[in-house]
């Protein structure tokens, strides 16, 4: 059986536009739902979620799954612990050091095909089998082989963008490239927002140059929060300050996300 | 009684054999005609091309769906990709083939039914 809308790739053209930032706190969001929630680290080039939450040892990484060396269970961490909610949090971690990071960069095209079943196959023994809700896939931007085989896994590309003017061009282009010829669902979160969208206007402004430049439905508006910058990592808004515009936002975010069919 | 039974038995079996031998002879057909494109005349298939997401990219959109479907599924009939793609049986039967002339998939035949799938195990 192939459940749908289940499994989010989180992608971006260019690197911090906020991909982890939001593939972290939605998955904090979704668990505050009830939700039971796996938050996979598919930048192997540049692994940060063994950092941001503190996981400080682990026998076996994604690395390990990908090269069929062990199975996903022995892979997955236990956080809901950590997060004290009603769902469910594990994370499946990208190895960060420095060997592991050139391993992986040197895989050949047999073996990518191999980890794209791998990640295929966590559809049916994460969803199906263990009764998992949502699976979130924080990749590594721009076109490389472990991102595009996440989003070839995923049921939806979540694509976090700036209004910089390289990142909308190569956007632009990877939309139209990339995910349309996989016939992926795919929606934007304009990042990093300095314009003010407090109002509804200029709320209703953004959205329509979004729509006029993208041709995509807008998931979501972040401005730009000194907030995020100065708390360095260390805290998960959607957790941590449950009165913080950004954790209103992506409460937004994830009733869209919910509705997804 | 069941003389009665194989006499009418007999001409639906009969059909369904019939059914069979078109369904094989076209998919022959398919494949010769595959091979004539590509200037082959052997009937062996290309050597075995791992079918990653970069070469999925390359393809043209035709076989893409098919390939992309195949991926998903794991292993499957022209059918049932038939049923995921909303295309003709024939159409899917004739993009498999041709999936697995140029190397990318492999096919098994089980009694009647032809499974096509993307081989992974085979380390290398």
């Amino acid at each position: 059986m192939i459940v749908l809308g289940k499994i989010i790739a989180v992608h971006s053209y260019k690197g911090g536009t906020g991909k982890t930032l939001l593939s972290l706190n939605l998955a904090a969001t979704l668990v505050k739902h009830g939700k039971k929630v796996c938050l996979f680290d598919l930048d192997f080039r540049a692994p940060s979620l063994s950092t941001l939450l503190k996981v400080e040892k682990t026998e076996y990484w994604l690395n390990d799954y990908l090269n069929g060396t062990c199975e996903i269970d022995k892979v997955l961490i236990d956080l809901s612990s950590k997060i004290q909610n009603t769902g469910k949090l594990f994370v499946g971690l990208a190895n960060p050091v420095t060997e592991a990071i050139r391993d992986m960069s040197a895989k050949d095209r047999k073996w990518e095909m191999r980890a794209l079943g791998r990640l295929l196959a966590l559809r049916n023994s994460l969803l199906n089998d263990k009764g998992f809700d949502y699976l979130i896939f924080d990749t590594s931007p721009g076109l490389q082989y472990s991102s595009i085989n996440a989003i070839v896994s995923a049921d939806f590309v979540l694509v976090a963008t700036t209004l910089d003017m390289s990142d909308v061009d190569g956007t632009r282009r990877m939309l139209r490239e990339l995910y349309d010829l996989f016939e992926k669902k795919t929606e934007i979160v304009l990042n990093k927002v300095l314009q003010d969208v407090s109002s509804k206007s200029g709320k209703e402004e953004i959205q329509a140059r979004i729509k006029d430049i993208y041709q995509v439905p807008l998931l979501g508006i972040v401005p730009c929060f000194c907030d995020v910058l100065k708390g360095a990592g260390n805290i998960i808004f959607a957790q941590e300050k449950p009165e913080h515009p950004l954790t209103k936002i992506l409460e937004d975010i994830v009733i869209k996300i919910e509705d997804l069919k | 009684m069941a003389k009665q039974e194989f006499l009418s038995k007999k001409p639906l079996q009969v059909l369904e054999k019939i059914r069979e031998n078109l369904e094989r002879l076209n998919e022959k057909m398919e494949i010769m005609i595959e091979l004539q494109k590509h200037g082959r005349k052997d009937i062996q298939p290309l050597p075995e091309t791992p079918l990653d997401v970069m070469t999925l990219l390359s393809m043209p959109d035709h076989l893409r769906k098919t390939a992309m479907t195949v991926c998903r599924l794991g292993r499957a009939t022209a059918e049932e990709i038939a049923q995921q793609t909303h295309r003709a049986r024939a159409v899917e039967s004739a993009y498999l083939n041709q999936l697995m002339i140029m190397g990318y998939l492999k096919k098994e035949r089980k009694g009647r039914k032809a499974y096509f799938y993307v081989e992974r195990e085979n380390q290398g």
